[in-house]
């Protein structure tokens, strides 16, 4: 029984190990062995809330109900030893300086669990009321967005400057330069890509990760409204830890990463995450987990009703009275704050209104883009739009021939587009700007923009013009031909605003 | 039982307190101030210099030695329907790739492969040729062929798509991404616009420069030719490159020198080139042109097209300027 603490660092660690691995084989041409889609698809907070939200039916409500249906079977293994989250977190809480917190009291730690069911509460009537809110709390999408977007491109560039660094200064343009080439094709990828607020994004991964070195694991323990949505069910489970013989020592107390074990030695279901340390440190070594009591004498009765402290019911009515006119405001609030520039959309976008509810920022689609075009914005949209994608023709633009982005999103805000469909999509409009375009304004041929226009027939159409005896070629664009990919935007030879932009559609 | 701090380690920790508080307590004067405050300064200064040498090494060149190959005609056309055979006639009659690769050359072929598109869009050299200059380079004892290009699109969707990759890797060359960090600037012995150029390492450090390009229409020039192909090897900012296009493609030309022009006309894009994307802009010609002189190939190919030479603008300025061979009705060519 003791051994399990060690299985369960092993799980987290390849559990880990299989996040990072599927995001970062989610680059072109996508040939990993898992779909990054199935890392939120398995997450019932985002696929509930996300279906709920937008009335609509998710493929991945089945794979997150079944989650539920295992969590009720085991309780929250997911977050003690499989959430990447949590195990960043753990990893975190090594650091601590003190090697041990004094236990919190039960009234302390009876309030540091409410907080959670509040937040769940508030995604939950905002959901009903067609907000969807989970994005901004969900550890899943956090840390998602954190590897996808700060910390394999952290790794990439120190590698690969480290390598070009060795490269010019020793003039190894043999044998290493060869493997460097290997590598590049193989595991950092061809392009080193960059994204915008990645500080941002990471900053609010760290705040998280630090907090518990201060309280263990408080992220789970107050804030994690997935946490929560496990919890209500994992208060229901079978699996139960069960002690006997107990010399009320109060070391399980003491090592409870989520102070789920009262002052009578007793838990709380709903908050334990089966991490094995009350097991692992008990003197006699009398705790243990099963779906059945030894011996004969049963504590599962006062056990279960102990354990259904989290909220009360009374709790539970003040917030759905609170809940309902915040619901209702918070999406008056967030629209007027929404500004109405508009941003473009990755091709096979819903409809600006249903994305934002939609997306639910995990960064895949900005992950895979293959020429590194699309960005997470910040506040330009509101605080809907925060970290939601955006393409951006100065950094990349949208590559003719490629469906990824719309194959890795895990909720159907890009539709899944065949390649006939996704030719035709469009993301914005491209207009020239003849105070700027050299042919127009200063009677130099250029036209690299109708060179490196993808559509066959030429959505960027060329008009001659004789002009002091010199033939100019003057581009102009056929906006029902244009599709918005922005190369022209990219490749557009004019500094430091380009000749040509692509605009949102309706703008 | 409590376990208190390492009894050694609180010992260097006070030591390290206690030089740390001398220091800081120690009275600022003056003088001190403006040694600290200048010498900071120096090294902010200097610091550039250090980082520079460090990093940014960008040596210069001052372009490919031009050789000169007796060749047995000037230009050789080849008809016939496999391309591959075609390119291997053509270059035999031009002599055997035995005078462009001596043993234990390295050699960069350099196709077009600029467009994500397929073989049959014609928007890139026929992985077939390519193929077949490899192989050829390969029997001439060649110590390693290096296929690379500077595409437009995304490199790896364009190396995959246009079949290059997998056709040259198959005949045993290396195919690889340009790294746009490795390059040297560009020197020119007269006054010119590709003056400090970066153009990548690789194509200048070698023994034998093969371009491969394909005959296709263009926006701007009116035909992509072997001259427009070798804008491939430029990094920077190659937008701009396209304002007085004429002059610096022939200023590049002069730089590069490539040592054979094998020039693929088995499909050609005729019009919407030069990305081209619709069959019905394919014209196949299944022809195959080779030559030691690219202004020859270029102006044969024009030929070919029907087009004038002097509405090709690179072309004009290499007849003005008398760059290669520019009278096609001296040139010694021949078809097989």
């Amino acid at each position: 029984m003791k051994k399990l603490i060690f299985l369960r660092k092993i799980f987290q660690l390849f559990f880990l190990g299989l996040f990072i691995y599927v995001l970062w084989s989610t680059t072109y041409p996508l040939t990993g062995v898992l779909s990054p889609q199935l890392l939120f698809k398995l997450d019932p907070l985002i696929m509930f809330f996300t279906a709920l939200s937008e009335r609509v039916l998710l493929p991945g409500l089945l794979l997150a109900g079944g989650m539920l249906l295992l969590t009720l079977v085991f309780g929250r293994f997911f977050c003690g030893w499989i959430c990447p989250m949590g195990t960043m977190i753990d990893i975190t809480r090594k650091l601590r300086f003190r090697r041990r917190q004094r236990p919190l009291k039960d009234g302390q730690n009876q309030k540091a669990r409410k907080p959670k069911f509040f937040i769940l509460a508030f995604i939950f009537f905002l959901a009903l009321g067609g907000v969807q809110a989970a994005w901004l709390l969900d550890p899943i999408v956090i840390i998602a967005r954190v590897v996808s977007l700060s910390f394999i491109p952290a790794v990439t560039l120190t590698l690969n400057n480290l390598c070009i660094f060795l490269i010019q200064r020793f003039e190894l343009y043999g044998g290493f330069y060869d493997f460097y080439r290997g590598l590049k094709d193989s595991f950092l990828g061809v392009n080193v890509h960059f994204f915008a607020n990645s500080l941002i994004t990471f900053l609010f991964f760290a705040i998280i990760c630090l907090a518990s070195v201060f309280l263990s694991r408080v992220w789970c323990r107050s804030v994690c409204p997935l946490g929560a949505l496990y919890s209500l069910v994992a208060r229901f489970s079978f699996l139960k830890r069960f002690i006997s013989d107990c010399k009320n020592c109060g070391i399980c107390r003491r090592e409870c990463r989520m102070g789920a074990i009262k002052e009578d030695n007793q838990y709380v279901q709903g908050e334990c995450i089966l991490c094995m340390d009350c097991v692992y440190h008990c003197t006699k070594g009398q705790t243990y987990f099963a779906f059945k009591e030894r011996g004969a004498r049963s504590i599962l009765q006062e056990t279960e009703r102990a354990g259904r402290s989290g909220m009360t019911r009374r709790d539970f009515l003040f917030w759905v009275l609170l809940s309902v006119p915040v619901a209702g405001l918070g999406r008056v609030f967030l629209k007027a704050l929404k500004r109405d520039a508009g941003v473009l959309r990755p091709p096979g976008a819903l409809p600006e209104e249903r994305f934002v509810d939609t997306c639910v920022r995990c960064g895949n689609c900005m992950k895979v883009c293959i020429t590194n075009g699309l960005q997470p914005i910040f506040m330009q949209e509101g605080i809907e739009g925060l970290w939601s994608p955006q393409l951006v023709p100065e950094i990349g633009y949208c590559e003719y021939n490629c469906t990824l982005c719309g194959n890795v999103c895990p909720t159907g805000a890009l539709n899944a587009l065949s390649l006939q469909e996704k030719k035709q999509a469009k993301i914005g409009v491209a207009r020239i700007d003849r105070t700027l375009c050299l042919p127009w304004a200063d009677q130099e041929n250029c036209l690299v923009c109708e060179e490196h226009c993808p559509v066959a027939e030429k959505a960027i159409k060329v008009r001659v013009m004789t002009i002091d005896g010199k033939e100019i070629l003057r581009p102009y664009v056929d906006e029902d031909l244009c599709v918005g990919c922005g190369i022209c935007q990219n490749k557009c030879p004019v500094r430091p605003q380009r000749a040509i932009r692509v605009y949102p559609l309706g703008s | 039982m409590e376990k208190g701090p390492n009894p050694k380690e609180s010992v260097a920790m006070e030591k390290i307190f206690y030089h740390l508080e001398c220091y800081l307590k120690q009275t600022l004067s003056q003088r001190k101030f403006l040694k600290v405050f200048f010498s900071s300064l120096l090294l902010l200064l200097t610091q550039n210099i250090f980082l520079k040498e460090l990093f940014a090494k960008t040596s210069s060149s001052n372009g490919r030695p031009k050789k000169k190959i007796a060749t047995a005609h000037d230009l050789v056309l080849a008809e016939g329907k496999d391309p591959y055979q075609n390119t291997v006639k053509a270059i035999e009659a031009l002599g055997g790739m035995g005078l462009f690769v001596k043993a234990g050359d390295t050699v960069v072929v350099k196709p077009n492969m600029a467009w994500d598109r397929n073989p049959r869009q014609a928007a890139n050299t026929n992985p077939r040729v390519v193929a077949a200059v490899v192989d050829l380079c390969y029997k001439a004892g060649a110590r390693r062929v290096n296929v690379f290009d500077v595409p437009c699109n995304e490199d790896r969707r364009v190396y995959e798509n246009s079949g290059i990759q997998k056709a040259a890797k198959a005949s045993g060359a290396h195919v690889y991404y340009a790294d746009h960090w490795n390059v040297m600037k560009a020197r020119f012995p007269y006054k010119s616009a590709m003056e400090d150029w970066p153009i990548l390492r690789d194509a200048i450090v070698c023994d034998t420069f093969i371009n491969v390009p394909v005959l296709k229409h263009h926006g701007l020039t009116g035909l992509t030719l072997s001259m427009k192909n070798l804008m491939g090897v430029c990094t920077g900012s190659r937008g701009s490159m396209h304002v007085n296009i004429g002059t610096k493609l022939v200023d590049l030309t002069d730089f590069i020198a490539p040592e054979l022009t094998v020039m693929d006309a088995t499909r050609v894009l005729t019009r919407n080139g030069p990305s081209g994307g619709s069959l019905d802009d394919v014209m196949p010609m299944d022809k195959v042109i080779a030559s030691k002189d690219p202004t020859l190939a270029d102006i044969f190919a024009c030929g070919l097209m029907k087009k004038s030479v002097l509405s090709v603008p690179y072309l004009a300025e290499a007849k003005k300027r008398n760059f290669g061979i520019t009278d096609i009705t001296q040139a010694d060519i021949i078809k097989v």
